[in-house]
């Protein structure tokens, strides 16, 4: 790296244009499995913030010490610790949201932004840089997910964080409680998301 | 020293792999008996909400829990609990739903003619359809339900919820039919074992 890039610039680029979800493509899985209540959403990127921070930070720190055949195999192994450590807490403390998430949480894991940001990012950067990319990364995740879940949440059940916003009429759609609907409502978020960077006559 | 040669990397990985496991023990070991205290705390108030029994917060549950006996009844283990002049009884049933497994307890009381409530643990129902087993409108149903013919029947009412405690029925989800009378195969299989249980001791 010749200049470390400017904070600012990297907000930008992490939560818009050059968002995890709508334009890398990262992490749908979990954009599909978990976007059908907000509050689950919420939590489960709450803690996709936390890992992403912490693994970036780790990763960053030492660095200068892993050997490069087995770089990918460490990072991994810090994502999982980081995540199993979540999975715990929310066991301990927050008994009924560890089973609505259920097997998700440790599906963190697998979630491709966080690698792809540790791989990208962290390897070439300084520490501090690095927890503030992992972070705003996390939140481009994060903000995309949420707007999923919250016409979901609202279509599929008629409420929002679990209180009912829908007039009594409202016939629930059904199809968006189940997971093919996030394809749909991801692939419009995706389309909205391009026509907007469009207009604003950024490359898309 | 040389970070590429094999000494190095076996030595890095080996350390490394070594201070994520011990930091992971310790989590592990400091939240161990607050998991075990959820879990027991969860199961106290399942099995008192099936028996219809009343509290205020978990203390208060495991205070009454601690007056429920764990009996063996002509060979079905049983929650028993002795209160003013009745007997109220649960069971721990599991059975297959639609997805998968569904686990919970149900009550009954010691004569047999009523159940007393209905709770549900685990179950892989599809969220908004079967997954609203959960929801407590459709737990509440089994209430006080006066069994007939010794079954709960499923009725098919307007999927609100059969709240008439001598129906014999109780409401299905709509759209979740197979949800439904998964729930009703099960309840059913258990109330006959129970009262098979229970009157064969008397």
């Amino acid at each position: 790296m010749s200049s470390a890039p400017a904070p600012g610039a990297m907000l930008r680029d992490n939560l818009w244009t050059n968002n995890p979800i709508f334009m890398q493509i990262l992490g749908i899985c979990s954009a599909l499995a978990v976007t059908n209540l907000l509050t689950n959403t919420m939590i489960m990127t709450i803690a996709v913030v936390g890992v992403m921070g912490m693994t970036n930070l780790t990763v960053s720190l030492i660095k200068s010490l892993i050997p490069r055949k087995v770089r990918m195999m460490v990072q991994t192994l810090i994502i999982a610790s980081y995540v199993i450590v979540v999975d715990i807490i929310l066991r301990a403390y927050l008994p009924d949201i560890s089973r609505a998430l259920g097997p998700y949480v440790g599906l963190i894991i697998t979630n491709c932004i966080i690698m792809g940001r540790a791989e990208a990012f962290a390897q070439q950067n300084p520490p501090l840089l690095s927890v503030w990319d992992g972070v705003t990364s996390a939140f481009g995740y994060m903000g995309v997910l949420l707007a999923i879940a919250l016409i979901r949440e609202l279509l599929g059940f008629g409420s929002l964080f679990g209180y009912q916003v829908m007039p009594e009429i409202f016939e629930p759609w059904i199809i968006m409680v189940m997971p093919p609907s996030a394809f749909f409502v991801l692939g419009i978020v995706i389309w909205i998301g391009k026509a907007i960077m469009e207009r604003e006559g950024a490359p898309a | 020293m040389n970070k590429q040669n094999f000494g190095y990397t076996i030595l890095f990985t080996a350390v490394v792999s070594f201070v994520f496991v011990l930091a992971l023990a310790v989590v592990n070991e400091v939240t161990a008996d607050q998991i075990q205290f959820n879990r027991e705390v969860r199961l106290v108030r399942s099995v008192l909400d099936a028996m219809g029994v009343e509290f205020e917060d978990d203390e208060h549950a495991r205070e009454l829990f601690n007056d429920v006996q764990q009996v063996e009844q002509n060979g079905l283990s049983l929650y028993r609990f002795a209160r003013n002049e009745e007997v109220l009884y649960a069971k721990q049933y599991s059975g297959a739903g639609l997805w998968g497994p569904i686990r919970g307890h149900l009550g009954i009381r010691a004569d047999g003619e009523r159940t007393l409530g209905l709770t549900i643990l685990e179950h892989d129902e599809t969220p908004g359809l079967g997954g609203r087993i959960d929801e407590p409108w459709f737990q509440e149903q089994f209430r006080n339900k006066r069994l007939v013919d010794g079954r709960i029947r499923m009725g098919s009412r307007d999927g609100q919820g059969d709240f008439v405690e001598d129906s014999g029925e109780f409401d299905g989800i709509t759209g979740a039919t197979s949800t439904s009378q998964a729930m009703e195969r099960i309840i059913n299989n258990h109330l006959e074992e129970i009262t098979r249980a229970l009157g064969g001791a008397s």
